[in-house]
């Protein structure tokens, strides 16, 4: 019990900590300051963020950079927003 | 359908750098890139691809109500200067792209249904009313009655009371410009 609880804020932690360094990331490319403020997991790129599509592929590559990892295109097609992107980065580092 | 994209070519400059590593190999098919590597000016290059895969993504979205990010599976060809096709998957869509030095702006549809296009470039703060003062002439209602709604994956579609107005209909803005295209309800 107390194995599994310890695992669970473990993981936890690591999800808040992807998202603050995500939060890093896409700051330079926001338009919106009040959903950027605001942001959460369910936060969209494009739709909430205002951010140009074109500088969703920096991102991609800030996040490749900064986490260590490649992502591929099946992944990328996914990331539309901060969950997706979580998910992707915890997927390959498990891998 | 339809869908459109323009591009600010002086903002396009500041907030992306077409040479980062990795930036064309992500985005682009290896066809592409040996083009825009090879063109006299890659950076126009790049931003004229760009902008016909964006307008094409717009159509495709429209009719299919799915979003996704996956720019290198959409290939330009140009037939010329500013004419191409963009192929996704199975679809196949015709562009056709106003170059000058200011901004990029492509039209992309999927089909020649034959139906008249009617598009312009404003600046992003009015281009909505433009938009519905464009619709009120062609369909002769007051542009105040004239309403916006966007489907699931944001695309907009214009309503007189309870009557569509646009059978498709893609807006874009991009620094100092924004851009509309639409095609009219009745005329399909």
């Amino acid at each position: 019990m107390l194995v599994l609880s310890l695992k669970n804020i473990q993981n936890k932690m690591t999800k808040e900590e992807i998202i603050i360094k995500l939060t890093t990331i896409v700051k330079p490319y926001i338009q919106n300051e009040e959903a950027f403020k605001n942001l959460t997991e369910a936060t969209d790129f494009m739709s909430d963020l205002e951010i140009n599509s074109a500088n969703l592929v920096d991102i991609v590559l800030d996040v490749e950079d900064e986490f260590d990892i490649i992502i591929d295109n099946d992944s990328m097609e996914k990331m539309l927003t901060i969950k997706s992107v979580v998910e992707i980065i915890q997927e390959k580092q498990l891998a | 359908m339809i869908g459109n994209d323009i591009v600010d070519l002086q903002l396009a400059k500041i907030e992306s750098n077409w040479q980062r590593k990795g930036f064309l190999e992500k985005q682009f098919t290896q066809k592409e890139q040996k083009e825009i590597l090879n063109s006299e000016n890659p950076f126009l290059k790049v931003w004229l691809f760009w902008s016909m895969k964006e307008a094409a993504y717009k159509c495709y979205t429209q009719k299919h109500q799915k979003r996704f990010f996956a720019p290198q599976k959409f290939e330009c060809s140009l037939v010329s200067e500013d004419v191409g096709t963009v192929s996704f998957a199975t679809a196949k869509f015709h562009t056709t792209t106003f170059l000058n030095t200011f901004y990029n702006y492509t039209i992309a549809e999927e089909n020649k249904e034959g139906l008249s296009v009617f598009s312009s470039i404003g600046s992003p703060q009015t281009i909505d009313k433009d938009l519905k003062l464009k619709l009120a002439e062609k369909t002769g209602v007051s542009h105040q009655e004239i309403e916006q709604r966007k489907s699931f994956v944001g695309a907009p579609s214009y309503y007189h009371k309870e009557k569509l107005l646009t059978s498709s209909c893609s807006i874009s803005h991009h620094g100092n410009y924004g851009a509309f295209a639409f095609t009219l309800e009745n005329e399909s």
